[in-house]
């Protein structure tokens, strides 16, 4: 038990990765459909995109206090949790549907347009779930790391090109339905979307730190060079960024294949980074952090012996 | 229908903390639980030029919470009379609203698992009686009474001191008060 | 959750009970039904609290009903301070202890039982009745620490103790080494009250308290340095011209000696003594005797300067004097004991002590003022001014710390047993190894608690008493003031535990006193008190819930009257009683315990000027640390360090420091503040660690973050009147703790 203030845990984190990727994974699997020709990807990956959705919704539901009534989340249709909720809902069930028309075995695999309108459906569905945790945390107003647009665009970024690079590692495992070049193509376009998330974080720790409230300015430290700056700096920008970028331009399916597996563990950091850094941190009112400090964390001696239900009777 | 909210003096709270305790022992909290910390801030200056004063914090009762927004059970309420409260069997636990509080004012419950906060004690509100942290404030630095009637000590608090509301910036309209003197 | 109670329910009885955690009592409203306490709330219509309650009042049913309390008599079956208990009846308990002090008064003399006391929360006319009758004059509180020695110097040069109970009307208000912001709640708030409507407040503290963040002017003096500034304020006040003549010509005497003997004192001579500009102590001298009418409220830390305390309360008490700031209306008022009602001293069968006996109580020899050879004069003028004299519980009592030596040396007689009630006075009385190492050796004690304190897992029988909501309260300043406040006991005791009242009754009916004791609950014994008020009331639980307050009509001026009660019927400014008892008739300088001027070379090994003994919340002296309602705002002791110091020290915020003094170390978390100047060492008060085991050799921790192992009890630090102990103005050094000795618990 801490004083400090508690906020989401690492269950969440894996929710926002796995579902940030498999809505983004989705998106990519009906782009590609609706968009480039006979083009489609591997099943796997359009399975995998439900799948994980519905992966990290099983783990949000264990992180709730009251795992069990987790059917409430729908009531809210103000709170973008709830909207959350729907569409990841839709999203799930649109990407099995999607995915059965891979197999011959389903009578309407061949009723193209039906498959088409579907893959509609995955891709809105599948890019409001990617994004909407960026918005979720950016309309935060006393969560001074996370306040204001730019996760959104950090969070959509990140699960695309988590998306993508789980599209070539399904491309790798289960043939695409129809081979054309368009999966030759995901490592560049990974390659730069990777560059795009480099670039969108130095601009995003360069804003907070220089241009906006002091709060906001503490937080970015603390990521810069506070007790997160190696989780932030080797692990996220260097091994799940710059190091896959180099990698995935290498045209050997083994060093892609390595490239996008770090491409996933720097999706992964990135969502705990989030989390953490940001969770830990509020727009602290006056004397308040000095407070917090100096209250039992749950460890002391008298808590411990005061938690133990016989401690007092026998200490007499 | 009333419009309540709370005024905190700063130039009468010392610091003693009995409203964190009266609450507390009120309320039956959990150790890790405290809806109504008083900090300090101070002394500032260098000895012997100093000064220093006490912030009661609490549940702002926002006339925008964005507790009540970011709620996906709808757990989380105000009542027409401003009241922001938890409607505990509501509650799921998904920290949104917790998260969503620029005041930190919400706790999770770790025996219930449902978060919780300050509702301005609306059951003694609604028998006529003060919030008990009012009532046990020795000093009166807690005055608390309807906005909408301007016969009421928080209307002419309100209007007539100079008050400041706490991260007004963020446009959560907080219900609570603060006479800096 | 929060638990709503329904307080409309049908057989809901409302009580006026009061609490109990310091002597302030405000008043608590308890509501009860079928014999239990469902819940508790401030009471609006009492006079001080007005509804509040403090932090230690809001946690009455957690303390009510705790499970570390003690609710059933405990008789030791092991080695002493073992641990080892076995659960007694109350009769086979005072069975026992009755037979055993018997058989130590047949062999060694009653005065070989002696008794300890903590703040005022029992009825201890009832304990110095028991005690007065088996004749042993060796009762004793830590009263000497807590204004007690102040209301002898004051009744002896004026003939009663001042009471601020006019500040209403008053322009300026002087809390000297008083912080009601964090030690008398209802106080500070009705001071707060008047300051906005123009009353001017001088705080004299060293420590930059939430008293004096809230003062017009607030002088941070060196700790212990207070003579000398109230000595420059007389200087001032007389050579400046500052006095009101007309009173000091017409009703005070020895003017010219002491004009004579002040004309050294200036502020030039008292600036670096004190720390403080002379222009600060002028100003602060002026805003007192010109801001009329003015008042000195009562605060302890004089009464616990050790070697110059009789001299500065005797100093501090002709400020009232020669600005006139007596009896008229706004100033300081002589009330004069209760004319309604029966005192306390008239409850405590003093006449039943054989002078033979009073002769024998410890430290009369060496310090008279507040032992039966300066009581018994003072009370003797007092009953005939007045008719009635000050408590003897409290204004007349052995030496504490020499009663300890006594049972360590055995001189000058052996004490045999110890009586404890209310108090642990490892915690609490100075010096604290030399006070363990008494309580380990006693032959034989008795302690009546609500919990397992340090000192009670010392004792043979420890005996439950009943607290809060479950006695009734009449609160009336040490049974000094003229006025008083009545409470109701909420519920009868719960499990075994009995009234501290009925544990001195039962040993006075085991012991031969049967026609003295003729009450046989509390509520008789006040009912018989109070019956002279005249209110007709047929009980005592009916006169609160009719009456509750006292409050006899003011008059002012009484001096114009009556005059004084002194010998000379006027203010003794050279004074004759403190003459008569061998004491220097005016105030004479003497410096701080331990200071750099009298011993550089203590100075060079310990260079920090420490001070302690400061109240705090939550806690009030060395109780409340097993509730964790309370415990949680401060769970550890905190040292206040300012951080220039502490710099030089290499000491950051949070560091666990040792403090010592020649007496020993102790170890507390050090609290960088601006609000202590550079030098200064604040240690809080009371630690012990309820959590902890509470058999030897452990003993809750009692001596290692205990700021009395630092205290000084030696004769030569004590103060010559009364022997009041040093708490203040010591000299230490503090140094990082490190190594294992810095984790927690260790």
């Amino acid at each position: 038990m801490s004083q400090k203030h508690e906020g989401w845990g690492w269950m969440l984190a894996v929710d926002f990765f796995f579902a940030g990727m498999g809505g983004a994974m989705l998106v990519i699997a009906g782009i590609v459909d609706l968009f480039v020709g006979e083009g489609r990807t591997s099943a796997l990956a359009s399975f995998l995109g439900a799948a994980f959705m519905a992966l990290g919704s099983g783990l949000l539901i264990f992180e709730l206090g009251r795992p069990f009534q987790s059917w409430r989340v729908f009531m809210n249709p103000r709170a973008i949790l709830t909207v959350g909720a729907w569409v990841m809902s839709l999203a799930i069930c649109a990407g099995l549907v999607y995915t059965t028309f891979s197999f011959a075995v389903f009578p309407w695999s061949d009723w193209v347009l039906v498959r088409k309108l579907v893959a509609v459906v995955i891709v809105v569905s599948g890019l409001i779930v990617a994004t909407y945790p960026g918005v979720l945390l950016g309309r935060l107003k006393g969560r001074p790391l996370w306040v204001g647009p730019g996760m959104t665009s950090l969070f959509l970024t990140s699960s695309l090109v988590t998306a993508f690079a789980a599209h070539i590692l399904c491309g790798m495992i289960v043939a695409p339905a129809t081979i054309g070049d368009v999966l030759a193509r995901f490592p560049a376009i990974t390659a730069v979307l990777l560059a795009v998330q480099l670039l969108l974080w130095v601009s995003y720790m360069w804003v907070k730190i220089s241009g906006a409230t002091e709060a906001e300015a503490v937080a970015a430290r603390r990521l810069l060079c506070g007790e997160y700056s190696s989780a932030f700096k080797y692990g996220l920008m260097l091994v799940g960024t710059v190091l896959p970028l180099l990698l995935v331009l290498v045209s050997s399916p083994l060093y892609q294949a390595a490239g996008a597996i770090l491409v996933l563990v720097g999706g992964f950091i990135l969502r705990m980074l989030v989390i953490y850094a940001g969770g830990a941190d509020r727009t602290w009112l006056p004397g308040e952090v000095k407070y917090r400090s100096r209250l039992p964390h749950g460890d002391e001696a008298f808590m411990k012996a005061w938690n133990e239900k016989e401690f007092w009777t026998t200490n007499k | 229908m009333a419009r309540y909210a709370m005024v905190f003096d700063i130039r009468r709270c010392i610091g003693c903390h009995s409203c964190t305790v009266a609450c507390r022992t009120k309320n039956e909290l959990p150790m890790d639980m405290i809806y109504n910390p008083v900090t300090t801030v101070g002394p500032t200056g260098v000895y012997p030029n100093l000064s220093m004063v006490h912030l009661p914090l609490i549940c702002m009762h926002c006339d925008n919470p964005p507790c009540v927004d970011a709620c996906p059970t709808g757990a989380s309420q105000r009542r027409d009379d401003g009241i922001v409260f938890v409607e505990d069997k509501k509650c799921v636990g998904c920290l949104a609203c917790v998260m969503a509080c620029p005041y930190g004012a919400r706790v999770k419950n770790h025996e219930s698992g449902a978060v919780q906060k300050c509702d301005f004690c609306k059951d003694r509100v609604d028998e006529g009686k003060l919030p008990y942290c009012v009532l046990t404030c020795h000093q009166k630095a807690r005055v608390f009474g309807d906005l909408d009637d301007e016969t009421s000590e928080v209307y002419k608090l309100v209007n007539g001191e100079r008050t400041v509301r706490l991260l007004a910036e963020l446009g959560t309209e907080p219900y609570a008060f603060y006479i800096y003197g | 959750m929060s638990k709503s109670i329904d307080l409309q329910q049908e057989g809901i009885e409302v009580k006026k009970s009061c609490c109990y955690f310091c002597h302030q009592n405000c008043g608590v409203l308890a509501y009860v039904k079928d014999g239990k306490v469902l819940a508790i709330e401030g009471d609006p219509s009492y006079p001080t609290n007005e509804g509040g309650l403090c932090c230690r009042g809001n946690i009455a049913l957690k303390h009510l009903d705790h499970p570390a309390r003690v609710n059933y008599p405990l008789k030791r079956v092991g080695k002493r301070g073992e641990g080892k208990w076995e659960q007694i009846p109350w009769d086979q308990a005072m069975d026992e202890i009755a037979a055993k002090l018997a058989a130590i008064r047949d062999e060694f003399g009653a005065e070989a039982v002696a008794t300890a006391g903590g703040t005022s929360r029992t009825d201890d006319w009832a304990r110095r009745r028991f005690m007065n009758m088996f004749g042993s004059p060796n009762c004793f509180h830590n009263s000497h620490l807590c204004w007690i020695p102040t209301f002898m110097v004051e009744t002896a040069i004026y003939g009663w103790c001042p009471f601020d109970l006019d500040l209403g009307a008053s322009r300026c208000l002087v809390l000297w080494g008083q912080n009601p912001g964090a030690s008398s709640m209802p106080e500070m708030h009705h001071i707060r009250e008047l300051q906005t409507k123009g009353l001017k407040v001088i705080v004299i503290d060293p420590r930059f308290t939430e008293t004096a963040a809230k003062a017009d002017l607030w002088l941070p003096l060196r700790p212990g340095s207070d003579l000398a500034l109230a000595l420059a304020w007389v200087n001032v006040i007389i050579h400046e011209g500052l006095y009101d003549a007309e009173f000091v010509t017409e009703y005070c005497e020895g003017f010219g000696e002491l004009a004579d003997h002040v004309e050294q004192f200036t502020p030039e001579w008292a600036a670096p003594l004190t720390w403080l500009t002379p222009e600060q102590i002028r100003e602060s001298a002026y805003m007192y005797a010109t801001s009329k009418p003015g008042n000195i409220q009562w605060g302890v830390a004089i009464d616990q300067l050790g070697k110059s305390a009789g001299a500065a309360m005797h100093a501090r008490a002709l400020l009232r004097a020669l600005t006139g700031n007596l009896d008229c209306p706004g100033s300081d008022l002589l009330t004069g004991p209760s004319q309604d009602s029966i005192t306390d001293e008239e409850m405590e069968a003093n006449d039943m002590l054989p002078e033979a006996q009073k002769a024998k109580q410890i430290g009369a020899d060496r310090f008279k003022l507040i032992t039966w050879p300066g009581y018994g004069r003072i009370a003797e003028l007092a009953k005939k001014h007045w008719g009635k004299a000050p408590t003897a519980e409290w204004m007349c009592e052995a030496h504490p710390p020499s009663v300890f030596n006594a049972i360590i040396t055995g001189e000058p007689y052996q004490i045999k047993a110890l009586l404890v009630s209310a108090t642990n006075p490892v915690n609490s009385y100075g010096q604290s190894k030399m006070t363990l190492e008494a309580l380990r050796k006693v032959d034989f004690m008795v302690t009546c608690e609500y919990w397992m304190t340090p000192t009670a897992a010392l004792s043979d029988y420890v005996l439950p008493i009943a607290g809060a909501l479950e006695r009734p309260t009449i609160t009336n300043s040490y049974g000094c003031a003229d006025f008083l406040l009545c409470s109701q006991r909420a519920i009868q005791p719960m499990y075994e535990r009995r009234n501290d009242y009925n544990f001195w009754r039962d040993l006075g009916m085991r012991m031969g006193q049967e026609e003295m004791w003729p009450w046989e609950t509390v509520e008789d014994a006040y009912h018989y008190r109070i019956e002279p008020l005249g209110y007709g009331a047929e009980s005592y639980d009916e006169f609160v819930d009719l009456y509750r307050f006292h409050f006899p009509e003011r008059e002012y001026f009484k001096y114009k009257r009556i005059g004084f009660g002194t010998p000379s019927g006027k203010v003794e400014l050279y004074s004759s009683t403190l003459k008569d008892l061998g004491y220097p008739p005016l105030p004479e300088y003497a410096g701080p315990v331990e200071n750099e001027l009298d011993d550089p070379e203590l100075a060079k090994e310990y260079p920090l000027v420490l001070t302690t003994g400061n109240g705090f919340m939550p806690f009030h002296h060395s109780e409340h640390f097993q509730i964790k309602e309370l415990r949680f705002l401060r769970h550890e002791p905190r040292v206040e360090i300012n951080p220039a110091t502490a710099a030089e020290l290499g000491i950051a915020d949070e560091d666990w420091v040792w403090i010592e003094t020649r007496r020993g170390r102790i170890k507390q978390k050090a609290a960088l503040t601006q609000g202590v100047a550079p030098r200064v060492i604040v240690t809080e008060r009371g630690w012990w660690f309820p959590e902890r085991s509470m058999a030897e050799p452990e003993l809750g921790g009692c001596l290692e973050s205990n700021t009395n192992v630092l205290t000084s009890v030696d004769d030569e630090h004590c103060d010559p009147f009364s022997g009041t102990w040093a708490n203040r103005g010591l000299l230490c050094k503090v140094y990082k703790v490190n190594g294992a000795d810095a984790k927690e618990g260790k």
